[in-house]
């Protein structure tokens, strides 16, 4: 661990992740719930924190209220102290700049002050938006070691993938030597994966030079590639953007593989317990004579008397009865009535499936939303949160009902596949 | 407003009893796990919680170290703020007479300087060993109405069951509330009446003090329920009883242990941790860093509790399985309750165990005897620490020290045995 040198990390939280549709209506995609009660920006703190990093400062715009509850004074994950601590970072107004974060580049950039107020040899500068696990450290000792000014972060995915990430040829040493942001036609599988190590007084050079760049995989990465040493850091492992609604789900469902690529515990994630309160009050998952669980996750407090098969459940979900959960992501607090059935389903927190109602219910799993044709096309029905579905109604596939709908909002009791409430 | 608090709460936490044994080998009797995720001294504490009763004083002598940890700062029951806190009094040197603790009594009585710097307006003094829930507002509001010098919590328990316990006779005075007691003995052999003492005390500090110093003097024994009691009976003091018809359990001997905690499951279970809110310090064994219970392929749950860390991929029945259990696949966990990392190899066999921390079952291996629902005095229980080689069978009613080395076990051991 390289000590003394109080490596400065940012961590960009602005994301709007508008793709996860009623998951994100009201948190940043950071904030959305993960793994039963983690929230996907646990996976970065944790990452850092078992990088020996703990200086950290957290970029927030959009919807930025739970994620502040969660980040609390950051002791969860260890970053209270005297050297250490986690500072939220929102937009402000000031004396001559004032607007909103326009892009990374440009929120890293408004925040300068706190980077001078904070001297440090390196800064690190990652995304909260996905799933992974990786030795910060290491990296940064990659970085001394290459004497570069930058370093990126980068893995190898399937060339047709390649047109939504920053790509980079590198030469043999690993110095990246090309560069395209999100290119149309591929040239190299090496995708970029957002976690940057700057040195800290390049890094300002940079952001100072041209002061219309607002992004750093468009503008301040390609043209330190053209003048300076940028080297790719390879990563191999698992490594997940959940910003769609099929990612997610299906980032949930390998947590349930019998020998699981992702296992938050084994990579030592820490979720908050104490936001929320959502976990120090929380008894045992209680099994109830008759029930059924069958390769699923299934957190404290749920109450299981129905069948649950290859699910996620967060804290406090109660299965009723001849209840089914099948193929579903169970959040906080919802509470499936007796025979109802959730079969291919997103629950947010506290929604109420009533007596008898279906969730997910056809063979057909192709047609997709009509409001929002690229979000839901797989079979997937998103159910908003607080949101009720009425006893014995009957929705279909690929459907979206807003968050707090009540019975009363509902025009019939059969909502088809494709449609919204 | 007065913002100090006027209730100090004292926990008589120290005490280990010889039944418990192998359970209490390394921790005092309120520390022992309890509900899956919790330990015994979870109850008073979150029923203070509950109270808002948050200026506690924890006596604990015996093997603290387990039930310091435990308490930490206070935090998880919200014990700490200004006028809130936990504080632990460990036995002390002073500059006069110091001595260890000799009895509950005594433990208060020695630290009757930090009592008197607190000044409430009562002391309310709990065991640290049972499992119940009461709003002790209600009881001291009783205490207050009747200016009682000593309030005492009682249940009624069935007369053949009340040599064990200290028992009250109540008058009818507020009637299905509480009344006078008029007699009070210490585990009779031949009870006249039968309202149980669930050690839960609220006294008029000058009457404490007066009557801690008389028993400190003229006494040789220092135990509230067999000294302290009968004395201030004898003096003829204002002692009510407060009636209390909920559910307690106790955890004595293993098989109380054992036939409490099977109060935790049914449909309807008689403790319901979670309306009970029941809290615990989730810092301690590090349970805040579990990711949630893992169900496996072809894994059963049947009537159980199961806490965050746990992985099951066998069948689980009527047990209790604390963080970090992992039930392999084949394997079979009936009646039992598993402390945690407890980990029970393929295709091994548990009835009715109960198993301290850490405990490794190999492959194959057989513990207790299959049969209908059990009895209570079948339960084999496990000290922690215990490897058992694969292929292992052990009998029903067994007891297995803490930490046995390889050559202190042999492969076969037989109903009710005992190895150290």
């Amino acid at each position: 661990m390289i000590h003394g040198d109080n490596t400065l990390v940012l961590l960009l939280a602005g994301g709007v992740g508008s793709r996860l549709n009623v998951l994100v209506q009201s948190r940043a995609k950071p904030a959305v719930p993960f793994a039963g009660f983690y929230r996907i920006i646990d996976f970065s703190l944790s990452n850092v924190m078992n990088s020996g990093l703990s200086r950290v400062g957290v970029l927030t715009q959009y919807k930025p209220l739970s994620l502040m509850r969660h980040l609390g004074t950051g002791e969860a994950w260890d970053f209270t102290g005297r050297t250490r601590g986690v500072t939220i970072l929102p937009p402000r107004t000031g004396s001559k700049d004032s607007d909103w974060y326009k892009g990374t580049a440009d929120a890293v950039r408004q925040n300068i002050d706190f980077i001078r107020a904070h001297p440090s040899k390196e800064t690190v500068i990652l995304s909260g938006d996905h799933i992974y696990r990786m030795d910060l450290d290491e990296m940064l000792r990659f970085h001394r070691r290459k004497e570069a000014e930058v370093t990126i972060a980068m893995m190898v995915v399937p060339l047709s993938e390649i047109h939504q990430f920053g790509a980079g040829i590198t030469n043999g040493e690993g110095r990246i030597v090309e560069w395209e942001e999100k290119p149309a036609v591929a040239r190299t599988n090496l995708a970029s994966m957002g976690i940057y190590v700057f040195d800290t007084e390049y890094l300002l050079r940079l952001l100072e030079e041209n002061r219309e760049e607002v992004d750093f995989g468009m503008h301040l990465i390609p043209r330190a590639i053209e003048r300076d040493n940028v080297f790719a850091y390879p990563f191999h492992g698992y490594w997940r953007d959940v910003g769609t609604v099929q990612a997610y789900w299906e980032a949930n469902m390998d947590l349930l593989k019998p020998e699981p690529e992702i296992s938050p515990q084994v990579w030592g994630i820490r979720p908050n317990p104490y936001a929320d309160s959502f976990q120090a009050d929380r008894c045992p998952a209680r099994f109830v004579e008759g029930c059924r669980v069958d390769a699923s996750m299934i957190s404290a407090g749920c109450v299981i008397e129905g069948t649950v098969v290859n699910s996620v459940l967060s804290p406090g979900v109660k299965v009723a009865k001849n209840a089914v959960v099948r193929d579903a992501i169970i959040l906080h607090d919802c509470k499936i009535e007796e025979g109802a059935v959730v079969d291919l389903a997103i629950l947010d927190k506290r929604v109420r499936v009533g007596r008898g109602a279906l969730v997910g219910q056809g063979e057909d799993r192709s047609t997709p939303n009509r409001s929002f044709p690229k979000h839901l096309y797989t079979g997937i029905t998103l159910i908003g949160k607080e949101a009720e579905v009425p006893p014995q109604a009957v929705i279909g596939r690929n459907c979206v009902v807003m968050p707090g709908r009540k019975a009363e909002d509902y025009p019939s009791m059969s909502v088809s596949t494709g449609e919204s409430i | 407003m007065r913002l100090r608090p006027k209730v100090l709460a004292m926990i008589l936490a120290g005490g280990r009893v010889g039944e418990l044994d192998v359970l209490t080998a390394y921790r005092p009797k309120s520390a022992v796990p309890f509900g899956g995720f919790a330990r015994v001294i979870d109850f008073a504490l979150s029923n203070l919680m509950h109270s808002g009763l948050e200026l506690v004083a924890i006596l604990s002598q015996y093997r603290s170290f387990s039930l310091i940890t435990h308490i930490g700062v206070g935090a998880a029951w919200d014990m700490i703020g200004r006028y809130r806190g936990v504080s632990i009094l460990p036995p002390s040197q002073g500059s006069g007479r110091s001595s260890w603790y000799r009895g509950s009594a005594d433990a208060i009585h020695q630290n009757l300087d930090f009592v008197r710097y607190h000044d409430p307006e009562v002391i309310l003094i709990l065991s640290g060993d049972h499992v119940y829930h009461m709003d002790y507002r209600e009881i001291l509001a009783y205490h207050r109405e009747k200016d009682a010098d000593l309030t005492i919590a009682c249940l009624r328990v069935p007369m053949s069951e009340a040599s064990r316990f200290g028992v009250a006779e109540i008058d009818d005075e507020d009637g299905e509330t509480g009344g006078r007691i008029l007699r009070y003995a210490e585990k009779p052999a031949e009870p006249e009446f039968n309202w149980a003492s669930l050690t839960v005390y609220c006294f008029k500090p000058s009457v404490l003090y007066e009557v801690l110093d008389t028993n400190a003097r003229e006494d040789d024994s220092f135990e509230f329920g067999r000294d302290v009691l009968p004395r201030i009976m004898a003096e003829q003091r204002r002692v009510y009883g407060f009636k209390f018809r909920g559910y307690w359990g106790y955890t004595r001997t293993i098989a109380e242990y054992w036939r409490t905690s099977m109060d935790l499951l049914g449909l309807e279970p008689k403790i319901p941790l979670a309306d009970w809110g029941i809290r615990t310090n989730l810092e301690h064994r590090a349970v805040r860093d579990c990711q949630p219970l893992k169900v496996g392929h072809g894994a059963e749950l049947k009537n159980s509790l199961a806490y965050n860390g746990c992985v099951v991929e066998g069948c689980v029945e009527n047990s209790i399985l604390f963080p970090g259990v992992h039930v392999k696949s084949g394997a079979t966990v009936r009646n039992s309750v598993l402390f945690f990392d407890n980990v029970v190899g393929h295709d091994a066999v548990l009835d009715t165990v109960v198993s301290d921390v850490n405990v490794t079952f190999g492959s194959g291996v057989q513990v207790g005897e299959p049969g209908p629902w059990p009895m209570a005095d079948k339960v084999t229980v496990i000290g922690w620490n215990n490897h058992l080689p694969d292929g292992m069978v052990i009998g029903s009613g067994c007891t297995l020290h803490p930490h046995l080395r390889p050559e202190d076990l042999s492969m076969k051991i037989g109903n009710g045995e005992v190895c150290r």
